[in-house]
């Protein structure tokens, strides 16, 4: 690179020097010669960029500083205190139990979502004249305002007269407290956002499903295989990136699980805080309530880090399962 | 000559045209300032009870036929959702020039110097003696008033007249082993068991501090307090006795012993106004509610009973007041509307038409309680009542709503249902979460 360097500067001047190492660097990353091209594409992407520092990262950052910060919204004095938010946090039993309640409610959310939306796609991958319809239905979940939906839901919890609990009684099954009772709210919680993201998992599956090229499972069919065969060795292996992202983009949402949370345990007639706490609410308390925005900073760094971990672990995975089937 | 006359004239010609034309710009300028300075005085208020919204709007109706240079812009939200707004918006200079907040967020502004003690001639109205002592104390901090009362939160007892009398009980419970027989006969279920009415109405799910704020409904009568203050200005809980645990018990005897009430079934106003319970602990606003709702409700209201014979009447008092904010540009605009909106005619209106009892004196609560007969509890409660309120810390509300976490587990825990062991040690558990609490906030002491 020096040889290079000092080669293609005539006059020598440190400018050139660091034009032609931005070439260079360019040259080595991308195809030869289409530097230009690349620095085109960062200026067009500048303004973006700049926004999502701003937006996005600016915030992010700002959370990191401020956790290690005694940060109280009103009081003007905010002293530094290192790690002393991050001590307490590991002391925390409401962190702790938020924490257990997220990897609950993430785990069943995310599990059960894939799961229902994999067979789904598949059966509405077949071009009926009611795919469409099916496809709308399964997705207006999705589009539906997290509020009014979760009051209806409320709603369709009551113990009393919620929709629910009568078409159970119509079999038989006596009246769940699906709110009130601290066993089951979480699950009630679960069953609620499963119905809200296996729309979006399944619309996701079914374009992957519709790219995977039909001479694959043709050619399968020749060699003799059934349909669960077909599916087996051919549809899912190829839907492995999208599950790949439907697990990951499954994962994050339901981590950030809050606004069903707060709706559901707003009145004397709703889910025991304690047995739904999850981080975000416990976040929100701690921010916005005790206005202690150090400390809950220090939760949100947590969560982040959670979230990242998980993320990479997902990618990992799914890369040596690509590896080992490669 | 004629030039220079006729010179001179065209100078005095165009200067008289300038002078005229700067006078009329001067004027029209001058009219439209005065106009908009006439008009410049917004006054922006900010409400945590939406309920209060048509009463301020009717006031600034009243204001504005004496200053009709004054206009008024209402903001209103839940009184959570204000907490917050005022809680970011007071420090960074955005808040509005007037808002109502309750005394936990008021302190946090006062330390900060977020708010300025009251004017003089303010103060003075305040101890005027149109207010109690106790109000005008609550006011106070280190000497200097801050901010007017506006209204005020006493709970008492609403009791369902028809269902008393149709279970063949003469009259409102007297003491808390009254209120639990008389549930007893009040509470309904169908024939597989469920609970269709309960005799009484606590607060026992969700979550948020008006769950501990419930609680103690019961804890002060029996003889707890949440907190004590020592002679050194420190604090320690105050229920880790044999009050706390006999406030806990009878939740728990409430809900699983004597199954008089239940998380599953209808709580609160909503229960009470729709005859889905016989008795309820609340505040006033609660008749304004059974009017929209149930106007035909057979219902009394008495005070929340002794605990037994012997036991005095508590009764919780909660003071509410309105500031003006530190920064605001128009405080002297804002402390004269403010002054307006607290006198008597007012101080009636308030009542009249939100249900929230006003927390002046010397009102004429006759029309009132001629039409309402049910407020007289709440403006001319008992002289023998002993009065409890909330500490003016600003770490209260944190001690309430992480006690509030724990209780509504308690009350269904069956461990805890005729194991008088396990509720101490429940009890011990939320003694510890309010004491670390005060740790944590440098408060905490015991001498």
């Amino acid at each position: 690179m020096v040889g290079r360097l000092s080669g293609a500067s005539p006059d020598g001047t440190r400018r050139n020097a660091l034009v032609e190492a931005v070439r260079y660097w360019a040259d080595e990353h991308f195809s030869r010669g289409n530097w230009r091209l690349v620095l085109f594409c960062f200026i067009v992407l500048a303004p973006v960029l700049a926004l999502f520092g701003y937006v996005r990262m600016g915030p992010i950052i700002s959370s990191v500083i401020l956790s290690f910060h005694k940060w109280d919204l009103i009081n003007p004095i905010k002293p530094f205190i290192g790690w002393a938010n991050y001590a307490e946090l590991l002391e925390d039993e409401n962190f702790w139990l938020s924490l257990k309640n997220t990897a609950i409610y993430a785990l069943l959310t995310v599990a059960m979502s894939t799961l229902l939306a994999v067979p789904l796609a598949v059966f509405l991958a077949a071009k009926t004249k009611l795919s469409v319809v099916y496809q709308t239905i399964y997705f207006l979940p999705v589009i539906t305002p997290m509020v009014p939906m979760s009051i209806a839901w409320k709603w369709i919890y009551d113990y009393n007269h919620g929709i629910l609990n009568y078409v159970l009684s119509l079999v038989g099954i006596p009246s769940v407290a699906w709110l009130t009772d601290p066993g089951i709210a979480l699950y009630a919680l679960v069953i609620m956002g499963v119905w809200k993201v296996i729309g979006y998992n399944m619309i996701l599956l079914l374009v992957g499903i519709r790219n995977i090229p039909s001479t694959y499972t043709e050619a399968a069919a020749i060699d003799g295989a059934d349909g669960f065969q077909r599916f087996r060795y051919v549809t899912l292996p190829l839907l492995k990136p999208i599950l790949l992202y439907v697990l990951v983009t499954s994962s994050i949402n339901a981590f950030n699980v809050f606004t069903q949370v707060y709706v559901m345990t707003l009145g004397s007639q709703s889910a025991p805080g304690q047995a739904v706490r999850v981080l975000v609410f416990d976040i929100y308390q701690n921010a916005f309530q005790y206005f202690r925005f150090g400390y809950a900073s220090s939760e949100a760094v947590m969560l982040t880090l959670i979230v990242l971990g998980f993320t990479l672990i997902q990618f990992r995975v799914a890369r040596n399962k690509e590896g080992q089937d490669g | 000559m004629r030039t220079r006359k006729s010179k001179s004239v065209g100078i005095d010609r165009r200067a008289a045209l300038k002078v005229a034309a700067g006078a009329g710009i001067a004027a029209a300028a001058g009219m439209a300032f005065s106009k908009r300075a006439r008009a410049a005085t917004t006054l922006n208020i900010w409400t945590g009870y939406p309920e209060l919204v048509p009463y301020y709007k009717s006031v600034a109706e009243a204001y504005a036929k004496t200053k009709p240079d004054v206009t008024v812009n209402l903001l209103s939200s839940s009184l959570r959702e204000m907490e917050q707004k005022l809680s970011a918006a007071i420090p960074t200079g955005t808040g509005p020039d007037i808002f109502d907040i309750g005394s936990g967020i008021a302190i946090k502004f006062i330390d900060a110097k977020l708010l300025d003690p009251n004017p003089a001639d303010v103060e003075t109205y305040l101890k005027s003696g149109a207010w109690n002592k106790f109000t005008v104390d609550w006011f106070t901090q280190g000497g200097k008033t801050y901010g007017l009362p506006l209204l005020e939160g006493r709970a008492q007892m609403f009791w369902n007249r028809a269902m008393f009398k149709e279970a063949g009980i003469a009259d409102a419970p007297k003491t808390f082993g009254e209120i639990m027989e008389s549930a007893k006969k009040l509470t309904k279920f169908d024939a597989t068991g469920k609970m269709t009415r309960s005799g009484i109405s606590m607060r026992l799910s969700g979550q948020g501090s008006g769950i501990t704020e419930k609680f103690r409904f019961v804890l002060e009568p029996a003889g707890g307090t949440l907190l004590v203050k020592t002679a050194s200005g420190k604090y320690h809980n105050g229920f880790d006795n044999d009050a706390g645990r006999k406030a806990l018990q009878f939740y728990v005897d409430v809900v699983q012993k004597d199954k008089v009430d239940d998380p599953k079934v209808p709580h609160d106003a909503d229960a009470f106004a729709n005859g889905h319970t016989a008795m309820l602990f609340r505040e006033a606003w609660v008749i304004g509610e059974i009017k929209k709702k149930n106007p035909n409700l057979d219902y009394g209201v008495a005070p929340i009973p002794r605990w037994d014979a012997s036991g005095p009447v508590k009764g919780i008092i909660q003071p509410w007041g309105v500031h003006v904010n530190g920064r605001s540009k128009q405080k002297e605009a804002s402390w004269d509307f403010l002054k307006f909106l607290t006198q008597p005619a007012n101080a009636f209106q308030i009542t009249n038409m939100t249900g929230w009892v006003s927390a002046r004196e010397g009102v004429d609560w006759g029309p009132l309680l001629k039409q309402t007969p049910q407020f007289e509890v709440f403006v001319k409660p008992p002289k023998d009542i002993v009065l409890f309120s909330d500490p003016i810390l600003p770490f209260w509300d944190e001690i309430q709503t992480r006690i509030a976490d724990r209780l509504p587990g308690m009350f269904i825990d069956p461990a805890l249902n005729g194991n008088p062991a396990k509720v101490a040690e429940a009890i011990k558990s939320l003694a510890t979460i309010c004491d670390n609490v005060l740790k944590q906030a440098g408060a905490y002491g015991t001498a």
